[in-house]
């Protein structure tokens, strides 16, 4: 059978090989958790508690600061010990709720409860126990999931796509979440196609974990409408641009959602978080993670209480084998380096990948000038050409690299900063071009 | 905080490729045309190579020290033009020959434009086609095992056949990397290595082709298509010239259009252009191209149509510049189509007049069937005994009456001392040189000009016989001597033989 694929993308070294055969172990925090209340796309939550405040596990802490936003829930219970700014992992300063863990898991009211009659919900039931379980997008971008799946004409989605792809390096948490539970997102894939009644869903999984493609195909076996396509294993296959070209043969364009290609994409963590929603009345409390890199001790994946710090992840993993010389969260090619470890887990975090080299340092000493040789354009998953962009940019050319070259539509994903055997720092520029035209529209 | 770890931008971790290892691949490729070359050419093949990418290293180390500039001598570039430049050269040049082209082109090329990734045209060709300008003669000087010869390609222009191997081993009259096995070899390394993408060398070796079978003259024979594709330097150009990344458009749009008007170039230069170096101008023309083809051809991203306002990426000075130049050539033409009866009428006037001034008696003047049959049949040099005469054209004078009444025959002859003589000789009916006129003359003033004065002319004046002598001591008495023009021996005889071609070209018709 044909293998599919997007064009354009890269073949980084995927490393998963560190934590590919590591089970999900769950991990019970140490320390105290810290629940941000921005992590999520769209207004930060309102928190709802108080310092000396005693909560319970699953309890709504922060509730939704508008229909785009998500509440958040304890995921221990305890006493409040403060409601102050904190740094995410990613360096962004934010109210955050911290909550000091009394480590007896003492549920809320009604949490963990199992559903009897799912058949029985509406549609307008199911998308409000989304809602209230605060399940955002684990993938990545944290989007608030209820918003995604509230389609003005749902009857128009045609494909349903789990995204199992996890083209970044180094990532196999949703690897081994697809082995061990690939019943329960199956069932977390009917629910969402429930809401689409023309949709097919298809589960995507790079063909380098045959064993999480075994397990899929095995549970969707005796569903209608629930089927496994693997796929190339190629980097950013994972993307909704990528995954919605393959799947409804449609490029999606600046300002598109992908309900207009009609398409529905959910990361696989993110259905099973719905899955439990649903029939077990579970909020978004925990998540698969991985802790990989050559830096530490024993990489591996773990199910974490969200909040808990990543310093508590590396000691989960036996520390530091090497001297970590960059500390991402998330994998190498998107994921963001921290300059601590001290940030606690938000929801859309998915891994910590831990490196003793930094090939960026590297590559600045072996910059160049541009070749002009295309290797970036050859790469883009998009169809752009970041080397003409690279030169718009550069000469501030900003009608030239927005009309003509379609800068906007970069989606950031790094392919051709990657591939330039110049070492140009394009990505970066990108971004920077992309906030000084959106700055300048906004005046 | 005990830690702090290193902060960038996303992504990561980068490929291994660097531009060293870009640089270090285009060696690698050339490397088997290289050898091929010295295994051919021997030694002085191989001190070529060596001088060009020594001096090219060392000239850019030095420019860099000069103008305190970060050394860029390791990311290899410099070595690629010294041995892409080495490779267009024939083997037997001086040894200065390489060592200038290399600082040409790494100084003013490469370095003054501001060095890597800036260079408006290939340094190496743009260095080889300097010392073409500048050493034309020690340039196009090709011998194999000692024994120079012509290129295959002028052969086969000179109408002869090519044998094929020869141009695939290299065995063969040409520049040092000239083996189209070599060259395909490398070419195919740079493909599948990702070096090179197959848009240049396809587009452009596709249009020479397209071009040469509708334009060559010869079909689509592979005895005359194939050499031109093998040689000429085609295959260089194709696979490491025309490809290199920082003349060329970056885009695979743009790197098709490009190819595609490299090859015309090449295919136009070479069925009608005079250099045999059809390829060097034709590339460098392109590289000139390059970013006018980015700054118009950018390819659209996945799944968007050309939007309506679209024709505004050209730039408004382009249509302008078009404009002009569509009206100012069609005025132009317009004009010459206006025109074009007068001219003629005025040529036709201008010749009558000389008809006239060697035939005093006729009215009208026209090339009749038998003079047309006796002109094909003398087409260039005249023959044996005639020097370099050539018959031009030759008229039958008539009077009012329409009696044949002499012949007019314009002679040329190369032989002159200074750039050839035109002359038109009138004969009367009955065998009499009736006079002769010069239509062009250049000559050493005062000596060989003089040919032109009466006191030369005249002698030829009145005198009926088959042959005419040339006398160079002077004081001739019998009717066919000449006195030669003192100190112009050359040209008097010159025109002494032009006139006998005349006389001999009528005698076989007259009797």
């Amino acid at each position: 059978m044909e293998v599919k694929t997007f064009h354009g993308g890269v073949h980084p070294a995927g490393h998963k090989e560190l934590s590919q055969e590591s089970a999900l172990q769950p991990l019970l925090p140490q320390g105290e958790l810290v629940y941000m209340t921005n992590q999520h796309i769209g207004k930060p939550a309102t928190p709802v508690v108080q310092k000396g405040d005693k909560v319970l596990a699953g309890q709504v802490i922060a509730e939704a600061g508008g229909f785009v936003s998500a509440n958040i829930h304890s995921s221990v219970s305890g006493t409040v010990k403060a409601v102050e700014p904190r740094k995410n992992a990613s360096g962004g300063s934010a109210m955050a709720i911290v909550v000091e863990n009394d480590g007896a898991y003492t549920l809320a009211e009604g949490v963990g409860q199992e559903l009897a009659d799912v058949e029985a919900l509406t549609n307008q039931e199911l998308l409000a126990k989304v809602r209230n379980a605060g399940i955002v997008g684990m993938g990545g971008a944290g989007f608030p999931t209820h918003v995604k799946l509230t389609v003005k004409e749902p009857e128009k989605i045609r494909f349903v796509i789990a995204n199992g792809a996890e083209c970044e390096p180094y990532i196999t948490c949703d690897d081994q979440l697809m082995q061990t539970k690939s019943k329960e997102i199956v069932a977390g894939m009917e629910l969402i196609l429930r809401l689409f009644p023309n949709a097919e869903g298809i589960v995507v999984i790079e063909n380098n974990k045959p064993k999480a493609i075994a397990a899929m195909q095995e549970a969707a076996k005796g569903t209608q409408r629930v089927s496994v396509m693997p796929v190339q294993t190629k980097y950013p296959q994972g993307g909704e641009r990528s995954l919605i070209s393959i799947i409804a043969q449609k490029h999606l364009k600046l300002g598109m959602l992908p309900a207009d290609a009609g398409c529905v994409v959910d990361n696989v963590a993110t259905i099973y978080a719905i899955y439990r929603a649903v029939y077990f009345n579970e909020p978004l409390m925990e998540r698969g993670f991985t802790v990989s890199g050559d830096a530490v001790e024993k990489p591996g994946n773990f199910i974490v209480k969200i909040g808990t710090s990543h310093r508590e992840l590396v000691e989960a993993a036996g520390g530091f084998k090497l001297t970590p010389k960059k500390v991402l969260s998330g994998g190498p090619m998107m994921g963001f380096a921290m300059t601590t470890l001290d940030a606690p887990i938000c929801k859309n975090n998915n891994a910590l990948t831990t490196l003793s080299f930094d090939d960026v340092e590297v590559a600045q000493k072996q910059m160049t000038a541009c070749l002009r040789c295309g290797r970036c354009s050859r790469v883009c998953p998009l169809g752009l050409s970041p080397q003409l962009m690279q030169v718009a940019a550069q000469r501030k050319d900003y009608e030239r690299y927005e009309k003509h070259l379609y800068g906007l539509e970069c989606i950031a994903c790094g392919c051709c900063t990657y591939n330039c055997p110049a070492k140009r720092p394009l990505m970066q520029l990108f971004k920077q071009t992309k906030a000084e035209i959106m700055a300048m529209k906004k005046r | 905080m005990e830690e702090l770890y290193n902060v960038s931008s996303a992504p990561h971790v980068r490929s291994p490729l660097t531009t060293k290892g870009v640089m270090t691949d285009v060696l690698i490729a050339l490397l088997p045309t290289a050898v091929m070359g010295v295994w051919v050419h021997g030694f002085p093949a191989f001190l070529v190579i060596a001088l060009s990418m020594c001096s090219a290293v060392v000239t850019e180390y030095l420019f860099d020290l000069a103008t305190h500039r970060k050394n860029t001598v390791n990311d290899c570039s410099a070595m690629v033009t010294g041995l892409l430049l080495a490779l267009t050269l024939p083997a037997q040049v001086p040894v200065y020959i390489p060592v200038l082209g290399s600082v040409f082109a790494i100084l003013v090329v490469k370095c003054l434009f501001g060095g890597l990734g800036h260079n408006i045209m290939n340094p190496a060709l743009a260095g080889r086609s300097f010392l073409l300008i500048s050493f034309g003669s020690l340039m196009t000087v090709y011998s194999v095992d000692g024994v120079s010869a012509a290129t295959p390609l002028a052969e086969l222009a000179a109408g002869k056949a090519v044998d094929l191997l020869p141009l695939f081993t290299g065995f063969s009259s040409g520049v040092i990397g000239s083996s189209a096995i070599a060259l395909i070899a490398g070419g195919i390394y740079l493909l599948l290595s990702g070096g090179i993408t197959w848009e240049i060398p396809v587009s452009m070796i596709g249009s020479t082709w397209l071009f040469l079978a509708i334009f060559g003259g010869h079909g689509l024979n592979p005895a005359y298509i194939l050499p031109q594709l093998l040689g000429g330097g085609l295959l260089m150009a194709a696979f490491f010239m025309a490809t290199d990344p920082v003349s060329c458009p970056s885009t695979r749009d743009g790197q098709l259009a490009f190819g595609a008007f490299a090859g015309i170039l090449i295919g136009l230069f070479r069925v009608k252009g005079a250099s045999p170096d059809s390829t060097t101008y034709a590339v460098l023309l392109a590289d000139l191209f390059g970013p006018i083809i980015d700054d118009l051809i950018i390819p659209l991203p996945f799944g968007y149509r050309i939007p309506k306002d679209r024709k505004k990426a050209i730039p408004k000075p382009v249509f302008i510049l078009l404009s002009i130049t569509l009206v100012a050539g069609l005025a132009l033409s317009a004009v010459y189509g206006m025109t074009a009866g007068t001219i003629e009428q005025n040529k036709a006037a201008a010749n009558k007049e000389a008809f006239m001034a060697v035939v005093p008696d006729a009215v009208d003047f026209k090339v009749d069937d038998t003079f047309k049959t006796a002109l094909s049949e003398h087409e260039g040099v005249y023959g044996e005994g005639f020097g370099s005469a050539s018959i031009e054209s030759a008229v039958v004078g008539t009077d009012s009456a329409g009696n044949v009444v002499g012949y007019a025959v314009t002679v040329f002859n190369a032989d002159s001392y200074d750039g050839g003589l035109k002359l038109v000789v009138g004969i009367s009916a009955d065998g009499t040189v009736n006079g002769i006129s010069f239509t062009e003359l250049h000559d050493t003033p005062g000596m060989g000009m003089r040919c032109g004065d009466p006191e030369f002319k005249d002698q030829f004046a009145g005198v009926k016989v088959s042959k005419f002598i040339l006398n160079k001591s002077g004081g001739s008495t019998a009717d066919d001597e000449i006195d030669s023009v003192s100190g112009a021996s050359v040209t008097s005889g010159a025109v002494v033989n032009a006139v006998n071609a005349a006389l001999d070209f009528v005698s076989a018709r007259i009797g």
